[in-house]
């Protein structure tokens, strides 16, 4: 008996670490991930070259990310989504005025989130496959400049050699 | 008596080796999901015109350089660039950049504007290089034809 009571308080007390640590690099990992794909909304597209593209900070700015995706049977049949909705931007849309501009539901939710905040601050992100016909990239650039949006980037992929 | 103590001794000599598993494998997950985090994307920056609604703002036409692109083959795989209505350049992006370069050479300033108009059907890649082409020769003013 008197043993057994040794071995039972003699036994450092403390917190196993390892678990703890395995838990938290867990969520880490996963948390990193989440916010890499619901911060921009992006589509998987084949995106264009371009060297002279620059990797910057859009933290700053107030983001729409247009993703344009290339058909599943022609290049013709692009698809606009924007937060996962799709939108027909060759649709007209009508402007309060009675006058009509192209770019359809995607112009009002484009002038609906310029009159909800600081318009100057909006930062257009265009993320289009690189075989979409210019034809859908132009009726997005009506949409946006209907909705009086200045700023615009176009995503592209930076080559390898260019990649440091 | 003895040989039970001998093999406390010897079970206590081995490190915990499940733990340093776990750990090794949370490190291997952490290192091979790191590379995706990294971007490789980039960003052309442009601004589009301030009213692209029915009544444009007319812009003085101050001598714009232009280059047309046109759809070449079938759904646009092909492309034939024209610089400032005269000079075809196929579909040589690199003379378009030299080109560019010389008009920069002879003394044409960085915020000179440059249209970029291409056809309906022109693919977006081409769009993009010639965009890549104005920057590369350091213009900054670059704008896009859209239709009305």
């Amino acid at each position: 008996m008197a043993r057994v009571s040794k071995a039972k308080g003699g036994g450092d007390v403390g917190f196993n670490m390892t678990p703890m640590i395995d838990i938290i690099f867990n969520l880490v990992i996963f948390f990193m991930l989440i916010s890499q794909f619901q911060q921009l909304e992006i589509e998987d597209v084949v995106l264009p070259e371009a060297e002279r593209a620059k990797v910057m900070d859009y933290s700053e700015y107030r983001n729409i990310v247009i993703n344009i995706i290339k058909g599943k049977t022609s290049s013709l049949d692009a698809v606009v989504k924007v937060m996962g909705q799709e939108y027909d931007v060759h649709k007209p849309y009508i402007r309060p005025d009675g006058a009509k501009t192209m770019g359809g539901e995607l112009t009002a939710y484009l002038v609906d989130a310029a009159s909800k905040g600081d318009k100057a601050n909006l930062n257009v992100i265009l993320r289009a496959d690189a075989d979409v016909p210019y034809d859908d990239v132009a009726c997005v650039m009506l949409a946006a400049g209907a909705a009086g949006i200045e700023r615009w980037w176009i995503t592209t992929k930076i080559p390898e050699s260019e990649q440091k | 008596m003895r040989s039970t103590s001998r093999k406390r001794e010897n079970v206590k000599l081995q490190p915990p080796m499940t733990p340093m598993i776990d750990c090794i494998f949370q490190l291997l997950i952490f290192f091979m999901l790191m590379p995706s985090f990294q971007s490789h994307e980039g960003y052309l920056t442009t601004n589009l015109p301030r009213d692209q609604g029915p009544n444009p703002t007319t812009q003085t036409n101050m001598e714009r350089l232009k280059i047309e692109l046109l759809d070449e083959g079938n759904e646009g795989e092909g492309v034939s660039i024209v610089l400032n209505d005269t000079q075809s350049l196929g579909d040589n992006f690199e003379g378009l950049r030299a080109a560019l370069e010389g008009y920069r050479a002879q003394g044409l300033q960085p915020t000179h504007p440059i249209l970029i108009s291409p056809t309906m059907a022109v693919r977006h890649k081409f769009v993009v290089r010639a965009f890549d082409a104005a920057v590369t020769a350091r213009f900054t003013s670059i704008h896009f034809a859209v239709p009305r």
